[in-house]
């Protein structure tokens, strides 16, 4: 094998021979610095592969021929090899990416290039503390270099800045070092090791100036002024080599000098780390130019990777596993990003809007976005969830909660930022146009993170079980996005009755029935794509996500498959619900809400976790400590998807603007996912309490609440699609309330209104939806009359609205009937007052549906509509037969849905006869009441018939305004504001409480974060007055106690 | 004000960080264990009578393979930053010279070239060194530029110098890996004679590379610099 | 007095030489002058380094006339931390040189020597 001294001599031969070719042609130096760095890479990687594959041995390599103490050393070992490949293979990437910059700018820029990453490379592999400042210095001053690119005034003041800051940072070191080359007498880093400085009067001192400077090399908050000018001064390609490269080295240097500390040094490292984690990310908020914004985003990961290092003592051996996740994905995906900046060269960050004239290019940075957030299947959603575990388990409560807050904020601006990539407005931008030098390094990032992402799932035991079939069924989708939607959509309809024919026979219970509605459900829906034309570019592989992501959750044995599957179907579903109009608010809220939710479920596995070895999902009725709170916690996390009340505000913009079909999936299916984490949550751990205060009868109210709140909010809408959403939300509170009752009945009625819910919600998402493709507008003032033009849908919304209703005697009559016999059974009766008042309220709401729609006057403006088309019909009208087939034979939907309840609530459950269902309170024949009220419509439908002769006929305009014209003509409309009166009584109800309240707290956030981000004022003396009183205050805070570092 | 009693108070707080460190120092009576090493066997091993170079080229020689690679970057990034375009129209303003000033130039300048020469191939003899004597060699350069300062420094002579004496350096170092016990391994070479100009091995070859390398860079970024000067 | 030997001297020397440097570095406004509380720093640790390596009554380490062959090691002082501090000078007259480059071409693109007219990037 070729030894990694010959990294040092290729690049620094390279360095010095390329001074002859300063006049000649610039190809040819570049190549010749680029086979350097090919060079360099492939040292690094072959010692990868044979600390990998063949049990090689840590080396050491004495220079000069002698042995440290007395000469220079160095080391290669596995950590080593693994950091030299990750960075000489970005070095190589970012070669590759500046080919124009590097080869226009002459030969220095290259021999600074290559000399940057042999610094990087030397200081990684030294095992002396002097070679490591020099080697660092190296490393900075060639930065430094790098940053001037341009030549611009504002790259020179950057780099001026960074100068001076570094400059101070390593002088800081060098009187570390030299003060342990005092009280150690030796320079080589085992010694120093050996002698546990810390106990020495002034060694301790001298340890932490090494130990802070190396630090502060590494950009912590705030003393980091200076390298975000940087970051946003800086050619991207620069960026992305300083922000990966030169981050990587330095989290391995501090790794390196730690023993050095001992355990002391956990504990500052830990606070600055979770300090900078924090205010990073929190100032990253009010950024809107985009290379700044990584550079916030890369500091907060750095942060995050100190926290990390800090909690050493906790995590174990399993530090490095997490640790190394959280910097390859990272490294890989901030690369990406600042790659992917230069190509797109908008300074803003909603000028990437223009980034999707290339649908390829908005993948990969989608691909990077989640990959920083922790998604699957990234290393750092494995890292993550590892650390989570183990922190939870070591009791790091606080650690935890703290890490997780950091996280979430940096979701937040970053899915902003994706936000403006896929939904801003992009008409007027400038174009940018792709070469291949610039590409191909992001693609290469992208593939490593997929490709480091399924090889750290084989890492950990448990993730060796994960389901990546449904994944590879994406990847397939993606690739042949090309072809027309018709075969697409038959192959993912055959894809998932495929997989629900292989997956049928191991399903029982509770799976069964969500695995049919989510399946079935799916396929149902499905039909309606035939009737799109066109190829509906990237539409099916996030359908498919949002199905894997389901399946996975029916699948899953561990915490780990559920957690995964939950980000799965989170990210398809993100996508799909971004695919509407107007829908770049509500999908970023949806986000922000999922990613909590998931956060706090994610926290609450971790707690469950504790004192238990195993991650199967059983531990949930097993838990050791914090029972109420881990209830609590993943509570709330299925209810950001259930959307209950104080959780809602994403749904109904997020429903409403989504495409026609899409509605259906992400109200009717998507919301059950939440249902279904409720019910594991709640089958596992049982009743809950907090002392006293029973948690159920809490969620009982909040169910309640959340069907008044919502169907009265759908009352007062004028737009069809967002009504249907807000009956969404008033619904499944009926069914968070079933469950909250913990009785045969009350599940019943909850999981029989699911499935009603699912049916109807299908039924009028594509009816409406259908309406609404014809007549070009939601709003339903500007409809009527539509009857007789689209009478196939009339019947749909007829039907649907009589199940919502819940009035016989169709199938929602059932579910409330034992929904009230169960709240008698239980005695809860003010939330049952509640739930009753909210079905009154439903009648409202629907009677606008059909009224306002269908009934009336048809406007002028749509004489021409046609009845919707034939696949919008089809599905709709399967799904008709069912709920007339469970209507007219409840038991043929009621007794297998007993079934599943009867191993945990036995007692109390209905009594069959036929088709007559008896309670303790009564009796419902579905049967017959369906005979009945046949025979009533009948009679009524007769006597109408007979008495419209009577009828006058009247043209549509012979009213008049009596000369004046309103100034707003649709306000006098009969069905604009329909229940003003109601509206006026109780519509302090549904003023905007909750949407204000989080709108409030997200401007109280962002106006501290501009508070705070002030200090970073560009001048370059205030960056090191921030260095200096850096190192006070933790010098204070290291030895002010009695902690003594 | 307020701004700078805060920073009267963080200089404060550095202070005491400071005292806390070096409170206990109170001189050394002794050597440590390290550098006993280099002064009793540093003769034999390396054979080089002074041990500051024995030190700064032998047993520490990536240090100094580092540090030369610094000043090398440094000289790049400046000749870089300051390269006059070709073709800018370039009014400078020169402030004439004085006739003693040229006239000593012409005298002192061969003369310090030729000391700076001297310094760095005595090097593992006497004080001084590659870097020493390289710095002497560059402010010759500088006298001969404050002296005549029109004059136009060749460019590619000092990048020919810089790369020849880089690259040979680095050989000089694989050669230590390929012939000899590790990277810059002083034995390449026999010991010669301890105390004599052909002894410490590779040493004196070494400081000569070095000495040439570092006056190269010095002389770039000095003569770089110096054509900046005066730009209206 | 008897106490502050030599390198006792020095060392304090150095020291305030470093806060010196850092107090100029941070007050004065002058692109040039901040350079120069640069160099003052940097040469303070310069002199905090060779302080370090003194040892009482002995001479330089180099074997010549003055020194005992056969008792080199009781009678020069530690040679390492002056290799150090050669390498630690050629570094800061490496970063020494690029900070005034810099300086320069700031100057030749706005005319100003003032730090405060460099603040476009913030926050």
């Amino acid at each position: 094998m070729v030894g990694p001294i010959y990294i040092i001599a290729i690049a620094l031969g390279t360095a010095f021979s390329l001074g002859f070719f300063k006049k000649a042609n610039s190809n040819f130096s570049f190549a010749f610095m680029l086979f350097a760095m090919a060079f360099m890479t492939f040292i690094s990687g072959q010692w990868l592969y044979a600390f990998l594959t063949q049990q090689q041995e840590t080396i050491q390599i004495f220079t000069a021929g002698f042995k440290p103490p007395f000469s220079i050393s160095l080391q290669m070992g596995l950590h080593e090899s693994v950091f030299l490949s990750l960075i000489n293979i970005i070095g190589l990437l970012a070669a590759i990416y500046l080919y124009d910059q590097l080869r226009e700018k002459g030969v220095q820029m290259m021999m600074i290039f290559v000399l940057l990453f042999m610094g990087l490379n030397v200081v990684i592999m030294t095992r002396d503390i002097f070679n490591l400042f020099v080697f660092l210095e190296i490393a900075s001053i060639a930065t430094a270099g790098l940053i001037i690119l341009d030549k611009s005034i504002n790259a020179t003041s950057a780099g001026f800045k960074y100068i001076i800051a570094t400059a101070i940072i390593s002088g800081i070191l060098l009187i570390g070092i030299i003060a342990i080359y005092y009280f150690a007498g030796s320079l080589f880093i085992n010694d120093i090791i050996k002698l546990n400085l810390i106990y020495v009067k002034g060694g301790a001192v001298a340890v932490f100036l090494v130990l802070i400077a190396i630090i502060l090399e590494l950009k912590p908050f705030p003393a980091n002024g200076w390298a975000l000018d940087v970051y946003e001064a800086a050619h991207p390609g620069i960026g992305a080599v300083i922000s990966a490269a030169s981050a990587s080295a330095g989290i391995f240097v501090l790794a390196k000098i730690l023993p050095i500390v001992g355990d002391p040094g956990y504990y500052i490292i830990g606070l600055i780390g979770i300090i900078t984690f924090l205010g990073s990310n929190l100032l990253g908020l009010k950024q809107d130019k985009a290379n700044r914004l990584l550079g916030y985003s890369s500091i907060g990961q750095i942060g995050l990777l100190l926290t990390i290092i800090g909690l050493t003592p906790y995590l174990g051996d399993k530090t490095l596993f997490i640790a190394f996740g959280v910097l390859i994905s990272h490294a890989l995906a901030k690369a990406g990003l600042f790659w992917l900046a230069g190509i797109i060269n908008s300074e803003q960050i909603k000028g990437w809007a223009a980034i999707r004239r290339n649908p390829h290019l908005l993948v990969l940075m989608g691909t990077f976005i989640f990959a920083l957030v922790g998604f699957p299947p990234f290393p750092s959603f494995f890292a993550k969830w590892e650390l989570i575990m183990q922190l939870a388990n070591n009791d790091k409560i606080l650690w935890l909660a703290l890490i997780l807050i950091g996280s979430f904020i940096e979701g937040i601006y970053l899915f902003r930022w994706f936000g403006y990539a896929i939904k801003g407005e992009n008409e007027d931008l400038p174009e940018f146009k792709i070469q291949w030098n610039k590409i191909i390094p992001v693609i290469v990032s992208a593939l490593g993170l997929y490709a480091i992402g399924y090889y750290y799932s084989t890492l950990t035991g448990l993730a060796a079980n994960l389901n990546y079939i449904p994944l590879l069924f994406i990847i397939f989708l993606y690739a042949i996005d090309f072809l027309p939607v018709y075969i697409k959509n038959t192959i993912s309809i055959a894809g998932i009755g495929y997989y629900l024919y292989i997956t049928f026979p191991d399903l029982e219970e509770f799976r069964l029935i969500f695995a049919l509605i989510f399946l079935v459900g799916g396929i149902i829906i499905l039909l309606a794509g035939y009737a799109k034309k066109g190829r509906r570019s990237g539409f099916y592989p996030l359908v498919m996500m949002m199905f894997a992501g389901l399946i996975g959750l029916i699948e899953a044995n561990t915490t780990l498959e559920f957690f995964f599957a939950w980000e799965i179907m989170t990210i398809g579903s993100y996508f799909l619900i971004i695919r509407g109009k107007k829908s770049m608010t509500h999908a970023l809220s949806y986000m922000l809400f999922s990613v909590g939710g998931a956060y706090l479920i994610l926290a609450g596995f971790g707690l469950a976790h504790i004192g238990q070895s195993s991650y199967s999902l059983d531990i949930l009725a097993n838990v050791q400590s914090y029972a109420p709170i881990i209830f609590t916690l993943l509570a709330i996390g299925f209810m950001t998807k259930t959307a209950s009340i104080g959780l809602h505000i994403w749904l109904p913009g997020a429903h409403a603007e989504a495409e026609s079909d899409v509605s259906p999936m992400v109200s009717a299916i998507l919301l059950k996912a939440g249902v279904f984490g409720l019910i594991v949550l709640m089958l596992k751990m049982g009743a809950q309490s907090f002392g006293s205060f029973d948690i159920y009868y809490a969620l009982a109210w909040i169910g309640a609440i959340t069907a008044v709140m919502g169907n009265m909010m759908a009352a007062f809408q004028e737009d069809a699609k967002r009504l249907l959403a807000y009956s969404s939300i008033g619904f499944l509170g009926y069914a968070l309330f079933g469950l909250a009752l913990m009785s045969h009945l009350g599940w019943l009625a909850a999981v029989s209104l699911s499935v009603v819910h699912f049916m109807f919600k299908t039924l009028l998402f594509l009816a409406i939806g259908g309406v609404v493709m014809r007549v070009k507008t939601k709003e339903m003032y500007k409809m009527g009359g539509l009857i007789k033009k689209m009478p196939f849908t009339f019947i749909s919304v007829l039907m649907g609205i009589i199940v919502i209703a819940g009035v016989p005697p169709l199938t929602g009559f059932g579910g409330k009937w034992i929904l009230y016999n169960a709240v008698l059974e239980k005695g809860w009766f003010l939330p049952a007052g509640a739930i009753f008042f909210a079905g009154i309220i439903a009648f409202l709401y629907c009677f606008r549906l059909i009224h306002a729609i269908f009934l009336g006057q048809l406007k002028d403006e749509h004489r021409e509509v046609k009845e919707a088309p034939f696949w919008m019909l089809l599905p709709q009208y399967i799904i008709l037969a069912v709920i007339m087939l469970f209507s007219a034979i409840p038991n043929s939907l009621l007794k297998p849905i007993g079934e599943a309840i009867m191993p945990y609530f036995s007692e109390g459950a209905l009594e069959w006869q036929g088709n007559l269902a008896i309670s303790n309170f009564g009796y419902w024949n579905g049967e017959l009441i369906m005979y009945i009220v046949g025979g009533i419509f009948v009679v009524v439908f007769g006597w109408l018939w007979f008495m419209n002769r009577n009828a006058q006929e009247v043209k549509q305009f012979n009213i008049g305004y009596s000369a004046e014209r309103p100034s707003l003509p649709e306000t006098t409309h009969f069905a604009y504001n329909f229940f003003a009166p109601y509206k006026k009584a109780l519509g302090f109800l549904v003023s905007p409480i909750i949407s204000d309240f989080w709108e409030a707290v997200s401007e109280g956030i962002h106006a501290i974060a501009d508070k705070i981000r002030r200090i970073y004022d560009g001048n370059a003396q205030t960056y090191v007055l921030h260095i200096i009183a850096f190192i006070v205050i933790f010098y204070l805070i290291a030895f002010g106690g009695s902690y003594g570092i | 004000m307020v701004k700078n009693s805060l920073i009267f108070i963080v200089l404060i707080g550095f202070a005491v960080l400071l005292a806390d460190l070096f409170v206990g120092f109170n001189g050394n009576t002794d050597l440590n264990t390290l550098a006993n090493h280099y002064a009793v066997s540093g003769p034999e091993e390396v054979g080089s009578a002074n041990l500051v170079t024995a030190v700064v080229v032998t047993y520490r020689g990536l240090d100094t393979l580092g540090e030369v690679t610094i000043l090398f970057l440094a000289a790049a990034i400046v000749s870089f930053l300051l390269k006059v375009e070709a073709g800018a129209s370039r009014n400078r303003k020169l402030r004439s010279t004085s006739e003693i000033l040229d006239t000593a130039s012409k005298i002192l300048v061969p003369v310090i070239f030729l000391f700076g020469i001297y310094v760095f191939i005595n090097g593992h003899l006497s004080p001084g060194g590659g870097f020493q004597g390289g710095a002497i060699i560059a402010s010759g350069l500088v006298l001969m530029l404050l002296a005549q300062p029109a004059k136009e420094v060749g460019h590619k002579l000092i990048t020919l110098v810089e790369s020849i004496s880089g690259i040979s350096f680095v050989l000089i170092g694989v050669a230590g890996v390929l012939f000899a016990a590790g990277f810059l391994d002083n034995k390449l070479l026999s010991l010669g004679k301890f105390g004599t100009i052909f002894s410490a091995g590779v040493i004196p070859v070494i400081y000569i590379f070095v000495g040439l390398k570092v006056g190269a860079e010095l002389s770039g970024i000095i003569t770089n610099l110096q054509e900046n000067q005066n730009e209206a | 007095m008897e106490n502050l030997n030599l390198e006792i001297i020095t060392l304090i020397t150095g020291i305030i030489l470093v806060l010196i440097g850092i107090w100029g570095l941070l007050t004065q406004k002058n692109l040039i002058k901040i350079v120069i509380g640069f160099t003052l720093f940097n040469t303070g640790i310069h002199i905090i380094m060779v302080s370090i390596g003194y040892v009482k009554n002995r001479t330089a380490p180099i074997i010549d006339q003055s020194v005992n062959i056969n008792d080199v090691g009781n009678s020069v002082v530690d040679p390492v931390p002056q290799a150090l501090v050669l390498t630690a000078i050629v570094i800061g007259l490496g970063v020494t040189a690029l900070m005034l480059t810099y300086v320069l071409k700031m100057y030749q693109k706005r005319k100003s020597l003032e730090i405060n007219n460099y603040n476009d990037l913030k926050w």
